[in-house]
């Protein structure tokens, strides 16, 4: 099976999602007043309203995602367009790239906003290279666990908006996963014997990246960082103020 | 007369403005290192370089440290490019592609040392001679941007966008085009320029102001490559033995008519809106063989080859900085994030710019590129063995930097969702084989397409012959007539037919 065939039975699903997905935004554009679109003292006419442009947009897409579906299907798009092995997908290549998803996905959605951004981005660098280095599926569904498992707590016992920027448990769960799955990764590389250079300096890798980052962020470029209230942050950010500063200008 | 001697001399005070504060330097050898980390890096670019820095810099420095650093890191990036591509046969960036066809055979035979010697000088006179055409054009194209008004700022927008679906496509160019309208239906998120109209918001009151540039930047240029290099497994890589790397006066003398051509090649390009080094790169390696005499030894370890593409791609820096200036259009993605740094720090780039600074982008230039040749010729050793690290091992702490980048710019967690969501799209459009440039550039000069074309029709009251009466707006109409029609399969394939009938006379 060539690479172009793979290619075109996807060109066939996309191009039926992008012809699902152009004629919702048509609807939706049809809603943005168009004949008579008077709006801030701007007496309005087809001309200058704001569904001029977007329908041009979403009618052109219509129209491109029609002429993909024709190649497709002229190319043999269509048959066996149904099964995930005739579209090129591996299982093995679709477990590693949905663990890699859904790691990014659990650290930006539920990690980032509402625990320590030392603590949580230590927990993601030590799941991606150990997870994702040696080619281990073992050490890939471990480290997409051990990322999961507090994610999922952020997620169902902090949910509400209003709670992200507090101290809370979640950084001491993220903390406690991440020394487990640092614990796990050098047991079980030595047992499995891929215990190499990169095994040894993760760690080192995973706490100091994001605790520069952090504090050049914050005291050097200052700029604002994620979480300010989080565990670790919050003492680094307390001491440079109360401690540091004060000792530097000579009070 | 006056006006070039009075350019001249603005440019040297500008110059030296730049060369006499000490702070210049720690941010040019800061930023320039960290370029050619990235472009010599596989899996990192030159785009993304220039993105994470603009997360760091923002708003909150002045805008000639802004510019320093990230236009440091632009030049380093697209020349640090060229290492793995001439040691390991693998490019760091899409620059560089055309480099490893002929780097590699240079190495294997053993002259990798005199690869990368040439290579930095290459790229060292092709980023002067982008720059020199850019003070140059920069400055006429400005006298005749007076004479552009909306239909032609709309019509040259529609022909970035086209162009770069056009020439990004690596499977079907109908994929470049859809991500170019992806882009623009990006960009038509939030309140509308004219009427403040609320579109596809959907409540949430974030996406009033529109996409933010940075997060999108971000998720569509980090994200994929993040994904993509942990997918596959890849082991640090065995670095060949160089030698001397300090290439000869005599030999670089002898190549300086081809460096200068290529340097030539890759400023067209590099100023076509949309387009980018890369296509510089392939473009001026194809003149080169062609005009060559020795065009057959073009792919087997040709030096002429090898600076025909490096050239190209550093001049393509200046050139796409002159669209970029004149007219807010930028001439490749990593200047698209340019561009987004100079919104950030609110300068709108376009005919009303302040010439001062345009000056001083040309002194950054000329400075960075000193920076890179200076670099490049006596610390080559330290990138080659920073080719060691695994991309299993740096690409992670590239998601780090990537988050707080993009949240420091806007500040709050929606930008990072943002991001996230706009990278998993550019994933799944990278495994479908769609360009992601296009979808940038769309999202980019979006805003610019709608105002200007609803106030050109504004103007004229509604009738649109206002984008054909023009002389300007009647050339770029025809531009995208003709960029439509070349892609159309009667069209092409009648070219195809007399063009044989050409080649076989009867």
């Amino acid at each position: 099976m060539t690479d172009r065939t793979i290619m075109r039975r996807r060109d066939f699903w996309t191009s039926i999602f992008l012809i699902v997905v152009s004629a919702f935004f048509l609807y939706r554009t049809s809603l943005i007043p168009f004949f008579k679109a008077d709006a801030a003292g701007v007496q309005g006419a087809w001309f200058n309203s704001a569904a001029l442009v977007p329908f041009g947009i979403f009618s052109a897409l219509l129209l491109l995602a029609f002429v993909l579906l024709a190649i497709a299907v002229k190319d043999g798009g269509m048959v066996g367009a149904l099964s995930a092995r005739a579209m090129g997908f591996t299982r093995s290549e679709a477990e590693r790239l949905a663990c890699v998803a859904l790691i990014l996905c659990a650290y930006i959605f539920a990690l980032v906003p509402r625990t320590d951004f030392i603590a949580c981005s230590a927990l993601l660098i030590t799941a991606l290279i150990w997870g994702f280095h040696s080619g281990n599926r073992t050490a890939m569904r471990l480290s997409a666990l051990m990322i999961l498992l507090p994610s999922a707590y952020a997620l169902i016992v902090h949910f509400p908006r209003d709670q992200w920027t507090k101290p809370h448990d979640d950084d001491i769960i993220v903390l406690i996963a991440f020394l487990v799955l640092t614990a796990l990764m050098f047991l079980l590389s030595r047992r499995l014997g891929i215990m190499g250079r990169v095994v040894r300096i993760t760690p080192v890798i995973a706490v100091l990246t994001p605790l520069l980052l952090v504090i050049a962020m914050a005291f050097g470029f200052r700029q604002n960082v994620p979480n300010r209230q989080g565990l670790i942050f919050s003492k680094i950010e307390y001491h440079y103020y109360v401690t540091l500063k004060p000792f530097w200008s000579g009070n | 007369m006056e006006f070039v001697t009075t350019q001249i001399a603005g440019f040297w005070i500008a110059l030296a403005e730049l060369a006499s504060d000490p702070v210049t330097y720690v941010y040019l050898i800061a930023s320039v290192f960290l370029g050619i980390v990235f472009g010599a890096l596989p899996g990192l670019t030159a785009t993304l370089a220039v993105t994470i820095l603009t997360g760091f810099f923002s708003n909150k420095f002045p805008l000639e440290q802004s510019l320093i650093a990230l236009i440091g890191a632009y030049v380093g990036a697209i020349y640090g490019g060229s290492y793995p591509s001439i040691l390991l046969n693998i490019p760091g960036t899409a620059a560089s592609a055309a480099t490893a066809m002929d780097g590699y055979p240079l190495t294997r035979s053993g002259r990798g040392g005199e690869a990368l010697g040439i290579t930095t000088t290459a790229s060292f006179i092709g980023t002067l001679f982008g720059t020199v055409c850019l003070l140059i054009f920069v400055w006429v194209l400005l006298l005749m941007s007076k004479n552009i008004a909306s239909p032609e700022k709309a019509l040259l927008a529609l022909f970035g966008i086209l162009l770069s679906g056009t020439l990004m496509s690596q499977d079907l160019v109908v994929k470049g085009w859809i991500a170019g309208l992806i882009g623009l239906a990006m960009a038509m998120v939030g309140l509308d320029p004219i009427l403040s109209e609320d579109r596809y918001t959907f409540g949430w009151s974030y996406l009033l102001s529109g996409f933010q540039i940075v997060p999108v930047l971000m998720g569509a240029f980090a994200i994929p490559q993040i994904m993509d290099g942990l997918r596959a497994t890849t082991m640090a890589a065995q670095i060949p033995q160089v030698g001397r790397i300090v290439p000869k006066f005599g030999e670089v003398l002898r190549r300086l008519p081809g460096i200068t051509r290529s340097g030539a090649i890759g400023t067209g390009v590099g100023a076509l809106p949309g387009v980018g080094e890369d296509v510089a790169g392939w473009v001026s390696y194809g003149v080169g063989k062609a005009s060559s005499k020795e065009g057959s030894k073009f792919g087997r370890g040709s030096v002429d080859g090898l600076i025909s593409a490096e050239a190209a791609n550093n001049a393509a820096i200046g050139g796409a900085l002159i669209p970029l200036l004149v007219l807010g259009i930028p001439g490749s993605p990593p200047a698209a994030a340019l561009l987004g740094a100079l919104k950030i720090n609110n300068v709108i780039p376009g005919p009303t710019i302040d010439p001062a600074l345009i000056l001083r982008v040309v002194a950054i230039l000329v400075m960075a590129s000193l920076t890179m040749f200076i670099m490049g010729l006596f610390t080559a050793r330290i990138f080659i063995m920073i080719l060691r690290i695994p991309q299993t091992v740096f690409l992670p702490v590239v998601m780090v930097l990537t988050t707080i980048g993009s949240f420091s710019v806007g500040g709050g967690v929606n930008d990072l969702f943002l991001m996230i969501c706009v990278g998993l799209v550019a994933y799944a459009m990278n495994v479908m084989k769609y360009p992601i440039a296009p979808l940038v550039i769309g999202a980019i000069l979006g805003g610019l397409f709608d105002e200007t074309f609803r106030r050109s029709l504004l103007i004229s009251d509604g009738d649109p012959s206002v984008f054909f009466s023009r002389p300007g707006a009647a050339i770029l109409l025809t531009l995208n007539v003709l960029l439509i029609m070349s892609q159309l399969p009667f069209v092409r394939r009648r070219f195809s037919r007399l063009r044989r009938n050409k080649e076989t006379p009867a």
